[in-house]
């Protein structure tokens, strides 16, 4: 984990007092935190050891469940591939596209106003109009991007209906989607103080430059949390599944997400379900564990804590 | 000398004049691409079931069907979905940013014990996909709580500190803030919440924007959860509007465009309406010139 | 360690919540009256109808479907003339959409707070049936003098537990004007006629036109840029049964307990259907992923022949029509055996119900078809009962309106098909866990459609996992 400094054991007033506001404040979201995230993920724990199909009564198992994923399930091994290959193409490429679009939505341009909402529209649009949308695009007989191909004379690519273009062709639009993180760039490039620039300027450095050394230090905290967040919501993707691609073709974009939630509330495996979400909760984890303990490398801290 | 200067100004303005024109054009290069799904969602909703599908696919509507957006209007109710869809979400935003924010704030800048303990819990919740936890979840409000057919349990989660990701997108900006500030402030003689209310809260006013419209757009297109909980059609919100069209077995992809293109209209808005606090606006004193 | 027990380790913290906070109150609710029905594990439900209410009080049942809201007011309307012809049981309606309705009735399973009784998709049946949360519903129709077709009736362990709200049956639909600019004939209508396999590829061929007008057997033809496809088969699993029946193959054995998919003949039939895309030419590529087949093909104008459900008649077709597509309807091709499936949605009375008696009363009500006027007469749904197929003025009162096909043809290529020796039930209304199967199935073949693997080697790689799952034990 990022360092949290360890709060100082002497009982000074002051200390009560802060440690009193930070506990009021926190309040909400420990209650939270417990009674909507942990209480219930101790009940999914609970029935990952039961063979409970949501339906009728259930047995305990004990750790059957566990070990079936590990030894017979069909499913698996793709889906933690397709989800990690889609996840990997999905962040670094919503991240390189956001932040050079923010960077370039930052600069004095003609109609900005219009081009920032022109960026994030994606974003809102809800993901059943999305997802036919590019099915439109997409398909591999009659779809826009074939018709195209083949007026130019080109072979046809079955993008989403063959394995091996599915998830490429899924990240594409995972990019388009990058809205939000468009958003929060500009939001965090408000904060890079323009006097440093002036001064770099001044001192002749070019624009790459100011950029390694003045952009990216500064909004290092932001970056961070973007790439968490995209990291995050591209391992537990599930919609393009959901709308465009049943898990297909084979099991070339099957996520654990959409697995699960098969296996849940399709395939009538509760059970079994639960216990393939602490596969993916351990699978994230160790992502996140890796991207805090590297963090603090590049992370340039202006107001954090002191030590 | 002086003459030597005045033409390097001057190189460095035409510099500055091409470089922003290259701006420009990347930028309309990259827009229009981006635009290019949605124009195709927008053409759809003008257009007959049929020539959607028709070969070759067509850019522009043979006969811009506006009347779709009429027989849209007669299934898709939105001023009524829009006002139970927003009956859930303007308290969702308000509590949802305002939590947010002291939770941040919390994390960000005091020192406590156990602060390491909850911030493990509150990186931890954001690991678990929101279906991991729906039956539970569902047992508690509706068996626990008797909430059937209630928005309560909605919106009530956003009085909890309004999600994991918005408190560390808070907290990272907070960081991002110099200490001197606040400790500037603190030498006056400012409580805490003084502080958060009055130096903190003005500088982070981008991400607090920001937060409160990615609760905005995440209620307005959680389907899931709407669908788990809400029962009756009167209380349809505009997500689970946006499903009047896929009838027993078939669906109407026109009418169904028509009313995304209707739907997405006031989360544009807000977008808008919010981006001049978060980028055009005033940021700190002293931190720009 | 059994049962209730360890489900109350698993929900315990969840009622702990609940007692934490402590204000449950189910009493209050009225719109979902089995809430309150079982205190602990949701299965267990008491059977007596609740007397002491009924004089003086309806009885209040919910009936779920799916459907847009509007579907759902227009079904509460129904019902609305149910509650006025009686004054003992009050029915509401809930509608749920189409996409997340599985997903809702099983959150409402498992927090034990289902609707009375509702429609469930085909593929639920079985094992909602064998993990006991549906009513035995083989009173309904006891001296009833006309009976639904026994196709439509599911059965686990030999009894009926829910019967099919409609019937629907797959047929081929096809574009008579390419038929007649290419002068071809039209595929049979009439059963006896049907066309073998051979002579459906080969109309399939003259009806597929590239760019530059030629044919899969002539030389310079470019499979890159066709135009209009000759036939296009449904590919989705539970279709695809269709034609590795009709090959003499199976995936289940007829009391639907061995796994059959393995057999050659079942497995030729696969291949058969792929190749129409690899091989033959003829056909555009389908790797199962949308269920929108007549649209993208008859309606879109980009194939002559599609097979797909009869439903389609209604959905989409009709609307077509009116907007000039001249489209027929024909019996589907055969490669060894004539074979066609049954199936249609269910209507359950779940067993968490406090009233199965009135929620039966309710179902046997609507299903009568004059109270599915709507559906039926625009096609979408084909009725129930035996004597709209027997009985000729019940057909032409049914088929004779300018929603349908012309009256001859439809009748002889659905009606008479629907309840010929072709017609089969589809597996689900009498197998187990062919939810687990078919999606592993349609996994499996993924790579058979684009020709990256082959019929035989996916499916005898796979053979194992594919028996677990028919055993649900995967």
């Amino acid at each position: 984990m990022e360092t949290v400094s360890k709060a100082p054991r002497r009982r000074s007033r002051f200390f009560l007092a802060e440690a009193r506001v930070a506990y009021l404040c926190l309040l909400p979201a420990f209650l939270g935190l417990i009674f909507l995230t942990y209480v219930p993920l101790l009940g999914v724990l609970g029935i990952s050891l039961t063979n409970w199909t949501g339906l009728a009564t259930p047995e305990f198992i004990g750790f059957d469940n566990y070990i079936k994923i590990f030894t017979t399930d069909p499913y698996i091994k793709d889906s933690i591939i397709a989800t990690i290959y889609f996840a990997i193409l999905s962040v670094i490429g919503s991240m390189i596209y956001s932040l050079f679009i923010a960077m370039l939505l930052n600069r004095k341009i003609p109609a900005r106003g219009f081009f920032r909402a022109v960026f994030y529209v994606p974003y809102v649009l809800p993901a059943v109009a999305i997802y036919v949308g590019w099915s439109w695009l997409y398909e591999a007989n009659f779809g826009f991007f074939n018709y195209l191909l083949s007026e130019v004379g080109l072979h046809k690519v079955l993008f989403i209906a063959d394995s091996s273009y599915v998830v490429p062709s899924l990240s594409l639009i995972s990019v388009w989607l990058a809205g939000n993180l468009i958003v929060i760039f500009l939001a965090g490039l408000q904060n890079v103080p323009i006097v440093y620039h002036e001064a770099a300027e001044m001192d002749g450095a070019n624009g790459w430059q100011r950029f390694l050394h003045i952009t990216l230090p500064s909004m290092s905290p932001i970056i961070f949390y973007n790439l968490l967040m995209s990291l995050i919501a591209n391992l537990q993707v599930v919609t393009p599944a959901l709308a465009l691609t049943n898990g297909g073709p084979g099991n070339a974009s099957r996520f654990m997400t959409y697995l699960m939630y098969d296996q849940a509330f399709v395939n009538y495996k509760l059970g079994y379900a639960c216990a393939t979400t602490f596969i993916i909760f351990a699978i994230l984890a160790a992502f996140t564990i890796v991207l805090f303990k590297t963090s603090n490398r590049w992370i340039y801290n202006e107001g954090g804590d002191d030590k | 000398m002086s003459g030597a200067v005045y033409g390097q100004l001057r190189s460095r303005k035409r510099n500055r004049r091409i470089a922003s024109t290259i701006t420009f054009v990347v930028v309309v290069f990259f827009a229009v691409l981006v635009l290019f799904p949605i124009w195709w969602i927008f053409r759809t909703s003008l257009m007959t079931n049929a020539e959607i599908y028709r070969y070759p696919p067509s850019l522009i509507p043979a006969d811009w069907l506006f009347s779709n957006y009429e027989k849209t209007l007669q299934i898709f109710k939105f001023w009524k979905y829009l006002l139970n869809t927003m009956t859930i979400i303007v308290p969702s935003c308000l509590a949802g940013t305002f939590t947010a924010t002291l939770c941040g704030y919390a994390f960000a800048r005091l020192r406590f014990r156990g602060k390491n303990l909850i911030w493990a819990l509150c990186v931890g919740s954001m690991l678990l996909p929101a279906m991991v936890t729906l039956i539970p979840l569902y047992i508690g409000w509706t068996r626990g709580l008797g909430l059937h057919d209630s928005y309560l349990p909605l919106i009530l989660p956003y009085f909890c500190g309004g999600g994991a990701f918005n408190i560390f997108l808070i907290r990272q900006f907070i960081m991002s803030i110099p200490r001197e500030l606040d400790q500037a402030a603190t030498i006056d003689g400012a409580g805490y919440f003084r502080i958060l209310f009055n130096i903190i809260m003005p500088a982070i006013r981008p991400a607090m924007i920001v937060v409160a419209l990615f609760i905005f757009i995440g209620l307005w297109n959680d389907l899931l959860q709407q669908m788990i909980y809400i029962n009756s059609s009167e209380k349809y919100t505009i997500a689970l509007g946006l499903t009047n069209f896929k009838g027993q077995l078939k669906q109407d992809w026109s009418l169904t465009m028509a009313a995304t293109c209707m739907s997405f209209a006031p989360g544009v808005i807000f977008y808008l309406i919010g981006q001049k606090y978060f980028v055009e606006g005033i940021t700190l004193t002293g931190m720009k010139n | 360690m059994k049962a209730g027990k360890s489900l109350g380790a698993g929900i315990l913290s969840v009622l702990l919540v609940s007692g934490v906070v402590g204000c449950g109150n189910n009493e209050d609710n009225t719109a979902s009256p089995s809430a309150s029905a079982s205190a602990s594990s949701g299965a267990e439900a008491s059977k007596t109808p609740d007397t002491s209410s009924s004089k003086t009080e309806k009885v209040k049942i919910t009936y779920s479907m799916w459907g847009s809201a509007e579907e759902g007011s227009a079904t509460q309307a129904v019902a609305d003339k149910f509650n006025a012809s009686q004054d003992r049981i009050e029915v509401e309606v809930v509608s749920i959409p189409w996409e997340n309705y599985m997903t809702k009735l099983n959150t409402q399973a498992a927090g034990g707070q289902l609707p009375d009784t509702g429609m469930m998709k085909e593929d639920g049946v079985i094992q909602w049936s064998s993990e006991g949360m549906l009513n035995d519903v083989s009173a309904m129709y006891e001296g009833s003098d006309s009976q639904p077709l026994d196709s439509l009736a599911y059965k686990y362990q030999g009894k009926p537990v829910a019967y099919a709200a409609a019937n629907e049956v797959l047929l081929l639909y096809y574009n008579k004007d390419m038929f007649d600019k290419a002068g071809v004939a039209y595929p049979p209508s009439a059963l006896d006629k049907a066309w073998t396999w051979d002579e459906f590829v080969a109309a399939a061929k003259k009806l597929t036109v590239d760019k530059k007008g030629k044919h899969p057997d002539e030389d310079g033809f470019n499979s890159d840029g066709i135009v209009q496809y000759g036939a296009s088969i449904e590919n989705l699993p539970w279709q695809l049964e269709t034609w590795v029946l009709s090959n003499g193959g199976g995936f289940y054995s007829d009391d639907g307990t061995e796994v059959r998919v393995g057999e050659d003949a079942s497995i030729e039939a696969i291949q058969k259907v792929a190749d129409l895309y690899l091989k033959d030419h003829v056909a555009p590529l389908s790797v199962g992923q949308t269920d929108d087949g007549i649209q993208r093909t008859i309606i879109a104008g980009t194939v002559a022949m599609a097979t797909n459900g009869a439903w389609n008649v209604g959905t989409s077709l009709n609307t077509a029509k009116e907007e000039g597509l001249n489209y027929g309807v024909a019996v589907l091709p055969y490669m060894k055996e004539k074979v066609t499936l049954n199936t249609g949605g269910a209507n359950v009375v779940f067993s968490q119900t406090k009233h199965p008696q009135e929620a039966m009363e309710w179902l046997k009500w609507y299903n009568s078809e004059e109270n599915n006027w709507g559906l039926i007469s625009s096609g979408i749904w084909m009725p129930t009962l035996e004597k709209w197929y027997t009985d000729e003025t019940l057909t032409h009162k049914w088929v004779d309106n300018p929603n349908f096909p012309p009256y001859d043809e439809y009748k002889s290529a659905v009606v008479d098909y629907a309840q010929s020796s072709a017609a089969r039930p589809a597996s689900w209304f009498y197998t187990n866990h062919t939810t687990d199967f078919n999606t592993l199935l349609g996994s499996i073949l993924g790579d058979v459609w684009t020709g990256k693997t082959t019929a035989k080697d996916a499916i005898s790689k796979n053979l194992e996992a594919l028996k677990a799952a028919h055993e649900g034990s995967n």
